[in-house]
């Protein structure tokens, strides 16, 4: 509940304008940078805004890291496929683990959600072992098959909204003639969107910011990610310039904030549940 | 339309850490004829409401054998029991239309389109779901509590079962809502002539609806009686005082020999305090002469009790406590030498009695006496 | 088992196969063979060969090692409490009826969700000695007070000096607390008035109504934060790994204990050694989590809800 008086107190209001202003300073010098010629860059102290925006900035950017529409494609392709496969069969699996009763489903969730401290470095070594053995290394598979393998964080986020439907609602499909997947399809899926959507937002944050991933099983610079190829870009350039790795930053950024203001209502509910439950 | 076979049944639950075994369901065994409407009532936790869910496929067995129409169902799935089902939260799907509600269990079995479409209507406007507002297209969300509990009915009606579920429909709507919903389904029962299983906590439902009532407690069953037999014949102590509202009076006493030869009921009272006697007639006493110098359990019901009444010499003088007028009729709460107890009648001036005297003339024809052990009735 | 139970089993353990190919592909079997692995010397190239114990003696002696688990636990014991205590005094201030609640939300939150190359590419930029936006705007609080206490405080070159790099990480992720900022905000809406109202009555001060009101009632967000924070900071890898170009930073103050596991592995080809520094990351986590979780056990109140 928020306290209702209707003074707040001055400091508040300062301190508030204070802190925000400071969270958007990154944000303003990041684009402001990104907009200026070199010199201007450099300048002490200084220089807030550019003189004049150098919009070419950005397409030479967008050259200077190579194959920049390729890049954009493959990310957009992984954020795609580890939607697609994340959401269904997280949405299985948490159905199983939530509108069924079968014996030892608990110890398994358990399990489940022992699993969810096991860091990556852990796993890292072996997990490369096993794809080099496939032939995967160096193809995109490692990076989007193990979506479609039910991660366990989503699973425990669609379970605990699965569990809210009332059972009553199972009992009568099945009453009604209902098979068990059609529940799951026809009754559970549709009920649970605002869910599934939280899901696949932040699936896709997480697939877009991966950067380990691809580090590692990804090998030809015709593969790379976004972020990968931005990397690269920082890497092979001497004189830092700037003002075009800001620019790829910003557009590197880009798509997030869109997606993120298209969808912001969703995005902190589910953030907030995440963290209440 | 079908005859329930219900054959030994029982529900246990293993025992795991933290709780040994519980017998959900001991024993039962219950006949329903076909187009009866059996109502199954008990306190919570009694075992009614698992008994409906084993019929309804809802719940494993443990031991025992459930027949439709003389086919043992035990190992059929839900859906092909051929029965419906009307839930206490009504169940229904919330992102789905009140006509698409209705149609699924249909869609999902096939039936065409028209069909459908013909049920449906049938039975939206049999509930009223036509007239004043057509509600076959809004969404459960935008409908009452009562109007919702009716498109359950409908979505129970349209298929056409064997037999209807009812798993205390009631308990959610409000107290009018209540009433009217029950006599629609009373209503509904003699237009479809079907068999129907109803459960519910409520004995007011029970004695109004039901051909016959399953009397449960702690998993068993008390008695199987139409509801005016088990009003005025129960079979024990729990089923006499749970029937009947204001409940039964109970006093504890015994029976002597009294002076004109017959027996006399003598109250147990505390040291110091005087019983009240009533002598039995020469019938009942010949009836329960076996029990003669033995504690029996005295039970009458509140209209039984006579306020003023000079008849026949037995009369009890009790200290009241507490009037309520109802109306056409007056509660009086009375206190005895032992016992307190409830008496219910058409007269109406008792208004200054509290805290005074009252006579009161017990009709001992009506009552019915219990051994204190076994809580069985001491049978006619 | 009864036919149904049959049944229901089955039908589970279909719905949730996805989940078990996964959990055997990708935690029992790479756990155990991270497990022999350490015990071996391994490089993908070629079949491991068993070493026993020695990668474990040589990590203890391994200097480098203990640098990077020195970093990584600094970083956890500094970067945590301030990113709690940030994120809490922003969700405190937020829950204010004042107007603008929703756009200050999204300015907290949105630097959490910016990719971990663009985040680690601009504040390169910031934290870059001579240029960099965050030296510029302390450069003027210095040189006040050198000119009020006559002390020559130099703004640090902070990527560049072994003793501010860390520092200047701590900086980058408190940028990013905006997603705890959320999740306690919802924790504060939680805590039912009537809490606050009873303490008015009693005749507490707003500071002490925090202590006892606000602060019980969100313990169990805290704790959860708390928990998942830890878990997180000691897996550090992708920021530190680009800010420094690959690499472990002036002096390796930006060596973590992930970046060390990883330049063994990926690096090195070593990975055998890898496995075991991997799995000393693992207890190092648990370790952790266990006294939190009985620390937490002890001081959070649960309001039962």
């Amino acid at each position: 509940m928020k306290p209702t008086r209707s003074s707040v107190p001055w400091f508040t209001r300062v301190a508030l304008i204070l802190l925000g202003v400071l969270f958007l300073l990154p944000f303003f010098w990041m684009v402001s940078t990104s907009l200026k010629p070199l010199n201007e860059t450099m300048k002490l102290p200084p220089q807030w805004l550019p003189s004049s925006p150098q919009w070419n900035n950005y397409p030479d950017a967008m050259r200077a890291m190579g194959p920049f529409w390729l890049y954009a494609r493959n990310s957009l392709l992984l954020a795609f496929l580890n939607v697609i496969g994340t959401v269904f069969s997280s949405a299985l699996v948490a159905y199983g683990f939530s509108r069924l009763d079968w014996r030892g489903r608990d110890a398994c969730f358990f399990v489940l959600l022992a699993t969810m401290m096991i860091p990556f470095p852990v796993v890292m070594v072996p997990i490369y072992g096993l794809f080099k053995a496939v032939g995967w290394i160096g193809t995109f598979q490692p990076l989007w098959v193990p979506a479609f393998l039910a991660g366990a964080f989503n699973v425990f986020l669609l379970r605990q909204f699965f569990l809210s439907i009332p059972r009553d609602l199972s009992e009568a499909a099945r009453i009604d003639g209902c098979s068990e997947f059609r529940i799951f399809w026809q009754i559970i899926l549709p009920l649970a969107k605002p869910a599934l959507l939280t899901v696949a937002l932040f699936q896709f944050m997480a697939t877009w910011n991966d950067f380990l991933g691809p580090l590692i099983f990804l090998a030809r610079e015709n593969q790379y990610t976004l972020a990968l190829g931005l990397q690269a870009l920082q890497g092979t350039i001497s004189g830092t310039p700037w003002h075009h790795l800001m620019a790829a930053s910003t557009l590197v950024l880009l798509p997030v904030l869109v997606l993120f203001f298209l969808t912001q209502r969703t995005f902190i509910r589910g953030i907030a549940t995440t963290g209440l439950k | 339309m079908a005859k329930v076979l219900i054959e030994n049944l029982y529900k246990i639950y293993p025992a795991e850490k933290g709780r040994p075994e519980k017998v959900a369901v001991d024993n039962a065994n219950v006949e329903i004829q076909d187009r009866e409407f059996m109502v199954l009532v008990g306190p919570s936790g009694c075992g009614k409401t698992t008994t409906l869910r084993m019929v309804a496929g809802l719940e494993e067995i443990s031991r025992g054998a459930i027949y439709i129409d003389g086919k043992k169902i035990n190992e059929i799935p839900p859906k092909d029991r051929d029965i419906a089902m009307v839930f206490q939260n009504y169940a229904l799907y919330p992102h789905m239309s009140v006509y698409r509600n209705m149609a699924f269990g249909l869609e999902l079995r096939g039936v065409p389109k028209d069909e459908i479409r013909r049920r449906v209507d049938s039975a939206a406007r049999t509930l009223g779901l036509l007239e004043p507002d057509n509600l076959l297209e809004r969404k459960p969300k935008a409908l009452s509590g009562g109007q919702r509990q009716r498109v359950a009915l409908g979505r129970a009606i349209v298929r056409n079962p064997k037999a209807f579920l009812f798993d205390e429909p009631l308990s959610n709507l409000d107290a009018k809502m209540r009433v009217e919903t029950r006599t629609e389904i009373s209503r509904l029962h003699r237009q479809l002539d079907s068999t129907m299983i109803y459960v519910t906590h409520d004995q007011t439902e029970a004695m109004t609806m039901a051909d016959r009532i399953v009397v449960m407690r702690h998993g068993k069953i008390q008695q199987i009686a139409a509801p005016l037999d088990l009003y005025h014949q129960p079979a024990n102590l729990f089923v006499a005082g749970f029937i009947g509202s204001p409940p039964m009076n109970f006093f504890n006493g015994t029976l002597t020999a009294s002076r004109q030869g017959t027996l006399e009921f003598v109250e147990k009272v505390p040291a110091g305090q005087t019983p009240f006697r009533c002598p039995l007639s020469a019938e009942t006493s010949r009836r329960l002469s076996s029990r003669q110098d033995r504690e029996v359990i005295l039970g009458l019901r509140p209209e039984h009790l006579h306020p003023n009444s000079l008849t026949s010499g037995s009369t009890l003088e009790a200290s009241v406590e507490v009037v309520e007028p109802m109306g056409a009729e007056t509660f009086v709460y009375l206190k005895t030498g032992g016992h307190t107890c409830i008496c219910r009648t058409t007269q109406v001036e008792f208004m200054d009695l509290e805290g005074k005297k009252l006579n009161l003339g017990p009709d001992l024809s009506r009552a019915v006496f219990f051994d204190p052990q076994t809580e069985a009735a001491i049978p006619a | 088992m009864m036919p149904g139970e049959h049944r229901n089993l089955i039908k589970g353990l279909v719905f949730i196969s996805p989940w078990i190919v996964g959990f055997l592909a990708f935690n029992l079997y790479p756990l155990i063979a991270s497990i022999w692995f350490s015990l071996c010397d391994y490089s993908v190239l070629s079949q491991p060969v068993f070493l026993g114990v020695q990668n474990y003696v040589d990590l203890w002696h391994d200097p480098v090692f203990w640098k990077a688990l020195r970093n990584t636990v600094v970083f956890a014991l500094v970067a945590i409490p301030l990113s709690s205590f940030l994120s809490i005094g922003l969700a405190v201030l937020l829950n204010q009826p004042i107007a603008g609640q929703g756009i200050y939300r999204t300015i907290f939150f949105l630097p959490s969700l910016v990719p971990a190359i663009s985040l680690a590419i601009l504040w390169q930029w910031m934290l870059n000695g001579p240029m960099g936006l965050v030296n510029n705007l302390v450069r003027p609080f210095l040189n006040i007070i050198n000119a009020v206490c006559g002390s020559h405080l130099q703004a640090p070159d902070w990527l560049n000096d072994p003793n501010f790099a860390l520092g200047g990480l701590i900086l980058t992720g408190l940028w990013g607390t905006g997603q705890a900022v959320v999740i306690y905000l919802a924790g504060l809406q939680e805590i039912p008035l009537e809490l606050y109202e009873a303490a008015e009555l009693d005749g507490t001060s707003a500071w002490q109504r925090f202590l006892h009101v606000t602060l019980p009632m969100l313990s169990p967000v805290i704790f959860f934060n708390v928990l998942m924070s830890i878990i997180g900071a000691l897996q550090t890898f992708a920021v530190p790994y680009i800010l420094t170009g690959g690499g472990d930073g002036p002096g390796r103050s930006l060596l973590f204990l992930a970046t060390y596991i990883y330049q063994n592995a990926f690096d090195y080809w070593n990975m055998g050694y890898a496995s075991a520094l991997a799995l000393c990351l693992f207890v190092l986590i648990i370790a952790l989590s266990l006294v939190s979780v009985r620390y937490g056990e002890k001081k959070v109140h649960y309001s039962g809800r």
